[in-house]
């Protein structure tokens, strides 16, 4: 049974001058309906990656396919998100999640239903009219998500996208993000720098090393879903934090901080 | 023992009750003024330096409800500082759309703006009379002239440093320049450009009056100056006070747009902004929770 592969790259390089690769080699499968964390530490080339991906930025060699097709620039299957919110505080949640139906002349009565729905399935019911600047840091990004699912991508980048949070409302947020993004359909690549919650979440994990950005390993995570935080103390667990680890420590022994 | 501690510019200052404060408010006024009245009435301060409180205000009393001679005059003024605001603010902006839209326009035209910039506007006086004459066109010409500046660099500004994820964001769904540019550029560069535009009003006033004590048959500016060359003192005083409400009107003016417009930078605007729009949605799409 051949896998539904949606995004792949080999040899993928990506230089920005003359001393900075960010991304090195970088050969990779991503199956439909997975759930892939990108872990390692800052300047590791994760979020290079992930913007290689949406079309954003340009690699410099190898391949990439999205479906099958170059990556030549941002297209319509591919959402993102980001650590901050990036929400426009002159518009309501409602109007910040309707942003992408706005910019592809696709606003109409069941968009606007669409976008409601969505409010509601990231818990924002009553908050529908505020503004960005009357919500916590947590709702900004429950409306960043909503307005996420509105684009109605398939392929959902997240970078670090609950890195600013406090650790209690990452660990909601995280659960809820599994719960929505489950199933065969949505294909999701997360950035952290987090080892645990790369792993509580992800089916696997790209552990990535820098100077030159590296994919240093990629580890199947087989723990039973939907995950459960009581799964995090079991040994399973530990031995994948481990695993992360020793990738990790084997290649920054020796390097300079 | 500092006035200016953590709690900000009075802190040290004892709170009073409304009322008290009326009152502490009304005694520094009288003492103020009350100790300026009573040291002209005694003839310590001379008239003709500082003509008393009372006097200037008769003479405003006179101006606006007896003799009627100042409307016209203010009428002018305001025409001029408006005209000339406008049109500076109009060139102001639009240049700097044009460099925000086009590098190359930007890299080898803005810089002369700058050097029009560092050269003092009021310096170039004389040669707008020459070009422009003793009439109203003169005026607008310098008041456009000073106050071109501050709309123009605050525009630029506020259009090029947009937040870098904004940009990622409008790019990847896809945006159009013009769209990036409607519903991100211009919305996010509108509080620095009201800032501008505040800048460019005080501006074009103080142009419109140099222009007019130069050279000019109408205006608050003329006026002081006839009142000021009789050794009318009491009358250019009236007249300073009158620019003075002028200034104050158009400063107002610009400070409700702002309360108006940046409705997203005040809690209890975005309250009834909110509810407002809140309103208009259930009017045009119904309650959705309920389908």
């Amino acid at each position: 049974m051949a896998e539904d592969i949606v995004i792949s790259g080999s040899g993928l390089r990506k230089q920005f001058n003359e001393n900075v690769i960010a991304v090195e080699d970088a050969n990779f499968t991503i199956p439909r309906g997975s759930f892939i964390s990108l872990v390692g530490p800052s300047g590791c080339g994760k979020s290079t990656l992930l913007r290689l991906i949406s079309g954003l930025i340009e690699k410099s060699e190898g391949d990439l396919l999205v479906r099958s097709n170059e990556v030549v620039g941002p297209r319509s299957d591919i959402g993102m998100m980001f650590q901050k919110a990036v929400l426009l505080d002159w518009r309501t949640s409602i109007e910040n999640v309707l942003l992408p139906d706005e910019i592809r002349g696709t606003i109409d009565t069941d968009a606007k239903k669409r976008a409601w729905d969505h409010l509601q399935l990231v818990g924002l019911k009553d908050f529908e009219f505020s503004f960005p600047r009357q919500l916590s840091g947590g709702m900004q990004q429950r409306v960043a998500l909503a307005r996420l699912l509105q684009t109605g991508a398939d392929i959902m980048l997240l970078d670090e996208p609950f890195g600013a949070l406090d650790e209690f409302t990452r660990e909601r947020l995280n659960d809820e993000l599994l719960r929505i993004v489950e199933g065969p359909d949505i294909t999701t690549l997360f950035v952290t720098h987090n080892i645990q919650e790369a792993i509580y979440l992800a089916d696997q994990v790209f552990v990535m090393t820098p100077r030159p950005g590296r994919i240093a390993a990629q580890i199947k995570i087989d723990l039973p879903t939907p995950r459960n935080i009581d799964m995090t103390t079991t040994p399973e667990f530990n031995n994948y934090v481990q695993q992360v680890r020793d990738v990790l420590s084997g290649h920054l022994d020796g390097q300079p901080l | 023992m500092s006035d200016i501690g953590s709690d900000g510019v009075l802190a040290g200052v004892k709170e009073l009750s409304p009322v008290q404060k009326t009152l502490a408010h009304g005694l520094v006024f009288l003492v103020l003024f009350g100790g300026w009245e009573l040291g002209s009435r005694m003839g310590y301060v001379n008239e003709l330096i500082m003509p008393a409180p009372t006097s200037i205000a008769y003479r405003l009393y006179e101006m606006f409800f007896v003799t009627g001679s100042i409307y016209w005059h203010y009428i002018i003024t305001m025409y001029e500082a408006t005209m000339g605001f406008i049109i500076g603010v109009s060139i102001g902006m639009g240049l700097a759309i044009t460099a925000a839209i086009s590098p190359v326009f930007r890299r080898y035209w803005a810089p002369y703006a700058v050097v029009f910039n560092v050269t003092p506007g009021i310096a170039v006086t004389p040669f707008i009379i020459a070009w422009f004459g003793f009439g109203w066109s003169s005026k607008i010409a310098l008041a456009a002239l000073v106050c071109f500046f501050p709309p123009f660099i605050n525009t630029l500004t506020g259009l090029l440093n947009i937040d870098k994820d904004a940009t990622e964001l409008f790019r990847s769904l896809g945006s159009t320049k013009k769209q990036y540019f409607q519903k991100c550029q211009i919305p996010s560069a509108l509080p620095i450009i009201i800032a501008g535009l505040k800048l460019a009003m005080t501006g074009a006033l103080i142009g419109t009056i140099v222009a007019q004590f130069f050279s000019a048959s109408e205006g608050v500016g003329i006026l002081m100056q006839r009142f000021a060359f009789r050794l009318n003192m009491d009358g250019s005083f009236a007249a300073l006070i009158v620019m003075s409400l002028m200034g104050l009107s158009l400063f107002t003016l610009m400070e409700y747009m702002d309360y108006k417009v940046l409705y997203w930078r005040r809690h209890s605007r975005m309250e009834e902004v909110s509810a407002k729009r809140k309103k208009q949605w259930l009017k045009q799409n119904g309650d959705m929770s309920q389908a």
